[in-house]
């Protein structure tokens, strides 16, 4: 039988325990609330920008913009969007696995990668893949401008001719319990549904294809923000979840060692009575 | 009264207005044009400058960045990258734009890291100054 002074010991550290993650719980969750409002704000902008590229892009001659042109992809990019911190239980995890086996089909040697966040730059950095450009350190005050940066970055590494293709691979916010692995195909950029122009009839200022050529960039780049929202979203998300099953494991546990605790307390004091009797009956006799 | 028609100004991180107007003046690439309602449709660039929206007898004024406009007959869709009404312009923050850039351009040559960014900046930051200040 455990000795009751180190059963409430330990029932002391678990509490201390389930303190804190029922804290990173409450944090992750007022933090979620935040996200999904920026991606709630985003989404006019994004959709858009997307309808109105959908409707241009079957007129407009793709060999003309070299952000359009396809090119044979001899040499890919990989954009990578992981979270700078962990506890967020599988969320990382399942990222990485998913983007090694894509880039270990695609060719190591051919592939480069773009880490957004600390934890992807550590796996891959270590591991030995090209890593091209890392980001990290950024999550906690995230804007706009870190997309732009982003977007420009990659845009003007694929103008360079250093890949041929880009693939960004993100977690998606299906919901809070919920987070789906993506793999966008960012550049050259292809839309899902090239539906036939109702908007011909349109007036364009200064031109048609001035217009697609400031569009292209600009949808990029909210493609971009879009992506770090969700990601954003989605590690909180899996945090929370990750940080509840923390609190719930360690609560259960507090009961178990409890429920140990009184009942070495009971055979202890059983124990004692029973030598108090005894002695009593030895002396009667 | 004259027709109204609904007008939208979005940026990427936020809706900034929408409602029933009168008139929208956006700065145009080549220069600014004016909407009134049955415009017909269009999709027009949109440079560094002021939106101007007409509501009844009171008008607005917004400070806005690289965009486009696109015109339908449901409404008016401003989509810029950024958009500030006249009265949320931070001032000093302009000022201090102003200054990073200018002393950017007034370097050599060769230390200068990006010259077309600097004079953009600097566009941006006049256009704020001057909107804040009307």
């Amino acid at each position: 039988m455990a000795n009751l002074k180190d059963i409430r010991k330990r029932i002391g550290t678990i509490d201390s325990i389930r303190q804190v993650t029922r804290a990173m719980k409450l944090v992750a969750a007022a933090k979620l609330r935040r996200a999904q409002g920026n991606m709630e704000q985003a989404r006019p902008y994004a959709r858009r920008i997307n309808d109105v590229l959908n409707h241009l892009l079957p007129d407009i001659d793709r060999g003309t913009h070299q952000l359009l042109t396809m090119r044979p992809a001899k040499k890919k990019a990989f954009v990578v969007l992981t979270s700078d911190r962990g506890l967020c239980g599988s969320f990382n995890t399942n990222i990485l696995k998913y983007a090694q086996k894509v880039i270990d089909e695609a060719g190591k040697d051919q592939s480069q990668l773009i880490c957004i966040g600390r934890k992807g730059y550590d796996y891959f950095g270590k591991r030995g893949y090209d890593v091209v450009e890392h980001y990290a350190g950024f999550w906690k005050d995230l804007s706009f401008n870190h997309a732009i940066e982003m977007a420009d970055a990659v845009t003007e590494r694929y103008l360079k001719g250093e890949f041929d293709d880009v693939r960004v691979i993100y977690n998606e916010f299906k919901n809070v319990a919920q987070q789906e692995i993506v793999e966008f195909h960012y550049l050259p950029l292809v839309l899902e549904e090239e539906d036939d122009a109702t908007i011909k009839d349109y007036l364009f200022e200064p031109t048609k294809d001035e217009v697609v050529k400031s569009l292209v960039p600009r949808h990029l780049t909210v493609q971009m923000w879009r992506f770090l929202l969700e990601s954003n979203a989605a590690e909180q998300a899996a945090r929370m979840t990750a940080m509840e099953a923390a609190t719930d494991n360690a609560g259960e546990l507090i009961d178990n060692l409890r429920l140990e605790y009184n009942k070495a307390r009971q055979s202890a004091i059983t124990t004692e009575i029973l030598e108090v009797v005894s002695g009593a009956e030895a002396l009667a006799e | 009264m004259a027709a109204q028609f609904h007008l939208e100004i979005i940026t990427p991180t936020k809706v900034i207005d929408e409602g029933l107007v009168d008139y929208v003046r956006a700065p145009g690439v080549d220069g600014s044009f004016g909407v009134l309602a049955r415009h017909t449709n269009a999709i027009m660039a949109i440079a560094i400058g002021e939106i101007k929206v007409v509501k009844g007898s009171v008008e607005n004024s917004y400070a806005c960045t690289q965009g486009f406009a696109e015109i339908t007959k449901e409404g008016v869709q401003l989509l810029v990258e950024t958009a500030e009404q006249k009265d949320d312009i931070d001032l000093q923050r302009a000022q201090e734009a102003f200054d990073r850039a200018k002393a950017e351009l007034q370097k050599k040559h060769d230390e200068l890291a990006d010259e077309e960014e600097a004079l953009k900046a600097l566009e941006r930051s006049m256009n704020r100054m001057r909107i804040a200040k009307k």
